[in-house]
């Protein structure tokens, strides 16, 4: 290989176009590097971010034929063996309005991120001028959540935000809310958690991109999860999330496996689920559904009768 | 025209600390303009650490210990008042820190956990694993939004405005739209961090440390203090420059040679690793020089061992440095020693403060805190771990400076700001539509090889005067310099233009300081005055810029409690 040829999306503010520069192949050179010999060498227009150039300032991340990264932290080695070419498209981070070329906007998601109080809301143990303790215990919880740069990876591969962009917040926003729930020294984790809830916490489509990508590896999934257990200890049960996963463990309790017809009116009450009949017609001519099938207990029941026994023992999530 | 009664400029933790402290009186306007939004800033790359005397891990530490390392490790440079202000008020700050929410370490007890570091008598800086900058930047932007602070994101700082010895104005580019302002100001608060990018690639520095509010203030008639003390961060990455924490060695990593030796025995037999940190560069460097180092030229190096902490104190205690030495030097600190060498990290000069209690420069209105300000705190030489504890102390103390200042003062009449402005536009103007000249890369880079190869870690007369040199035809070149961008729109090409500018005229009073020092202190090494010269330098330098004139002078160092005293470690 001698030449690496990156195709990369302009945008002036007022027209969009591609385009191709080459590069000589150097080994061991990350993404940045050639972003800013094409900048010093070939092409003093090409516009984009980058500080600290060793992932903590967050500026720097861009998407690779279609997937996010950041750019100083990552071998362009590595991308050309992962995506089996000589040839990498660049474009701007999805899910947010784009400045010029690489640049995108931060303004309006750090202004939905004051959504969920992300902020310490001091508890009565501590003061100003004598501080809190904390266990070690405790602020291992905080640890992890408190590693997010605010890089915007996650938000380009949201799923749910790429449908959804103003019913969802940003998993790093999630992330916040989550980082002051968990912090042993915040008043009110209700107040954050609350706010998140309201703009469509049970949404998370699962597909996982967020954690799979998260350049500090933070653990985005199982910290929605917290916020959605923790929204039904809040008694936040009278919503479709929460009655859909409710529906979930009663059916398989009582079964060992879920009732597909009967799913959608224990989530969406009596009313919703007669607006979609001509969506479950569709789906019973297709074969999708039989609603006539009622599930039968399954072969083992009792062993998940166990786990559910055992599982309420459980204190702790 | 925009007018606000205060402006910050930049949003690292001493322009936040400022804007928080600043907006405590709801019936000021208070603004904070960034070129870069305010969590991508430089203090969240501080890894290891702040120092505050509170006695955690060890009970005998005490304000007045951490008072005489300060001064000590700056080689008795540093104002004796500013440093006992400054050690004296850290423990409340750092309480103050973790009642905003700073996610620090904790001991077993669940007070903040403290560790060992270079130059301190007692284990007295405080960490948050090892990204203890980034958790307190993020800390401080929550904070912000909590309190409704008014940013200007991605306003570039283009100059300062001063009539008659007092602040006039500001004029900054809104990067984004390309619209250059005057904006009319009470005070302004400079927190712009440092300019490390004078050696450009060979620092720890982010690539937009450039010392855009020092330029401003020195163009506008206010001197840089010491601007000749650097100091070089002993364990850089070696092919990156960047860095690897002090919490590094605070937690006991070994510097090896060739031949395997623990070199430190010879050059800081009791403190070994834990010297300060132009003390440890100075050994990586002779070490290096005489042979002993691995490689050879540019690329020589000496090894960190860390492997003896073992697996689970490495994964604890320095989570970052181990993915950043796997990612940029491809090395796992578990298995294997890391190549590191000395890399420009800090400048203990810049703008010239005048009152340590308020941060005022000479010029009524202009206030400075953190790296780009000069207190002197830090003397000839800063100890890790007092970085942040600086930003966030006196960013704090120019916030309430810059609050009496527009309680005093009235509106400034802004004509003189205006008419910058207007300068300013042409300047964009006329660089946009130029098509020839140098790229200001070039410029950038001979700036950068002058500066490493002849102002580096040690010096000599000859050598600084070739610097000089080139830097003076640098800063001629620049009149012919092109930047082949013709956007109004997020124009990074004239931004980098202008640090450029700003680089090239600190560069030059950092090799005029470092000339006319003719001795030996802290960072400031000499290979014709190997010694220190208490008798004609005990003095802080002042270097003053009269259009294209640099004037040097020198102010007395005030020292109230230590006298100086051999520096032995």
């Amino acid at each position: 290989m001698d030449t690496v040829t990156l195709r990369i999306k302009r945008y002036d503010g007022v027209k969009e176009w591609y385009q191709e520069y080459q590069l000589p192949y150097e080994k061991g050179k990350t993404l940045l590097y050639s972003l800013t010999k094409i900048r010093e060498e070939l092409d003093p227009t090409l516009t984009f971010s980058a500080a600290c150039r060793h992932a903590i300032c967050g500026s720097c991340a861009v998407r690779v034929n279609g997937n996010a990264f950041l750019a100083c932290k990552t071998s362009l080695d590595q991308l050309l063996e992962t995506f089996e070419t000589e040839r990498l498209t660049l474009e701007p981070l999805n899910n947010f309005p784009v400045i010029r070329d690489l640049v995108v906007d931060w303004e309006p998601k750090l202004e939905r991120m004051k959504a969920v109080r992300p902020w310490l809301i001091p508890s009565e143990d501590g003061d100003p001028s004598e501080g809190f303790r904390q266990s070690p215990e405790d602020f291992r919880k905080i640890a992890s959540p408190t590693d997010c740069i605010l890089c915007g990876i996650c938000s380009s591969e949201c799923g749910q935000l790429s449908l959804n962009q103003e019913g969802y917040l940003d998993p790093f926003i999630l992330n916040k809310a989550y980082r002051f729930a968990v912090d042993s020294r915040d008043a009110a984790p209700e107040e954050h958690i609350r706010p998140a809830l309201e703009k469509g916490l049970w949404k998370c489509l699962h597909c996982m991109e967020c954690v799979t990508k998260c350049p500090k590896e933070i653990d985005l999934a199982g910290e929605n999860a917290y916020l959605r257990q923790a929204s039904i200890q809040m008694g936040e049960r009278d919503n479709k999330g929460a009655r859909h996963a409710y529906a979930f463990v009663e059916d398989v309790k009582s079964k060992g496996r879920l009732n597909e017809v009967t799913l959608p009116m224990k989530t969406e009450g009596f009313v919703s689920t007669m607006n979609r009949i001509p969506f479950a017609l569709r789906l019973i001519r297709k074969g999708k559904i039989n609603p006539l099938h009622m599930p039968r207990e399954v072969e083992g029941i009792e062993g998940v009768r166990k786990i559910y026994e055992h599982a309420q023992g459980v204190k702790e999530p | 025209m925009l007018s606000y009664d205060i402006v910050v400029v930049g949003a690292g933790g001493a322009g936040m600390m400022a804007a928080l402290a600043a907006s405590e009186d709801p019936d000021l306007e208070v603004a904070v303009l960034s070129k870069i939004y305010p969590t991508r800033s430089h203090t969240g790359a501080a890894q290891g650490g702040i120092n505050a005397a509170l006695g955690n891990r060890d009970p005998s530490d005490s304000v007045e210990k951490h008072f005489r390392d300060t001064v000590k490790g700056s080689d008795f440079l540093a104002d004796q008042d500013a440093v006992e202000f400054f050690t004296s008020r850290m423990p409340e700050l750092i309480q103050e820190l973790d009642f905003y929410g700073v996610p620090f370490s904790r001991d077993e007890n669940g007070r903040v956990a403290q560790r060992p570091f270079g130059g301190a008598s007692s284990p007295r800086t405080c960490y948050s694993a090892d990204k203890t900058g980034h958790v307190i930047l993020h800390t401080l932007y929550e904070q912000c939004l909590k309190r409704g602070v008014k940013f200007l994101h991605e306003w570039f700082l283009l100059s300062l405005a001063v009539e008659e010895g007092e602040l006039d104005g500001l004029v900054a580019l809104d990067m984004r739209s390309g619209a250059i302002h005057p904006i009319q100001a009470k005070a302004a608060v400079i927190a712009t961090g440092g300019f490390g990018r004078i050696y450009w690639n060979r620092t720890t520095n982010a690539l937009n440390m450039t010392g855009d509010g020092t330029a401003a203030c020195f163009d506008a008639g206010i001197p840089l203090k010491d601007p000749e003390f650097v100091q070089f961060h002993p364990t850089g990455l070696a092919s990156s420059g960047i860095l690897m924490s002090e919490a590094c060695r605070g937690e006991g990593g070994h510097l090896l040679n060739k031949e395997g030796e623990r070199f430190m025995a010879r050059y800081a037999p009791e403190k070994m690793e834990l010297g300060p940190r132009d003390l440890v560069s100075r050994a990586i460097e002779t070490e290096i020089k005489e042979g002993r180092g691995f490689g050879e030229g540019i690329g020589a190096y000496v090894q960190m061992d860390l492997r003896h902490l073992g697996k689970e104190k490495i994964l604890e205690r320095l989570p970052q440095v181990r993915a950043l030495a796997m990612h940029f030097e491809g090395v796992d600190i578990i298995e294997e020693p890391v190549p590191i060498r000395p890399s420009c990290h800090y400048m203990m000069g810049g703008i010239h403060v005048v009152d340590y209690k308020t941060c005022r420069t000479p010029i009524e209105g202009i206030l400075a805190a953190g790296e780009c300000a000069c207190i002197s705190i830090h003397g000839a030489n800063r100890l890790g771990g007092n970085s942040v504890a600086d930003v966030v102390l006196f960013g704090k103390y120019a916030g309430l400076g810059a609050r009496e200042i527009a309680k005093q003062r009235s509106l400034p009449s802004g004509k003189k700001v205006k008419k910058e402005a207007d300068r300013w536009i042409k300047t964009f103007d006329r660089m946009r539509r130029k098509t020839e000249g140098i790229p200001v890369t070039e410029i950038r880079d001979k700036m950068a090889e002058t500066m490493w190869n002849n102002v580096g870690i040690f010096r000599r007369e000859s050598e600084m005067k070739e610097a000089l040199e080139t830097v003076g035809r640098l800063l001629e070149d620049y009149q012919d310099a092109c930047i082949g961008d013709t956007s109004v729109r997020y124009n990074l090409a004239f931004v980098h233009y202008v640090e450029v500018g700003n680089l090239l005229k600190l560069a030059k009073a950092v090799a005029l300081g470092a000339l006319h020092r003719k001795e030996s202190r802290g960072s400031h090494a000499r290979a014709d005055y190997p010694k220190r010269d208490d008798g004609r330098f005990l003095k802080h330098t002042l270097i003053y810029k009269k259009g294209d004139d640099y004037i040097l002078q020198y102010e007395p160092v005030k020292i109230t409690k230590y006298r100086p005293e051999e520096r032995k470690y």
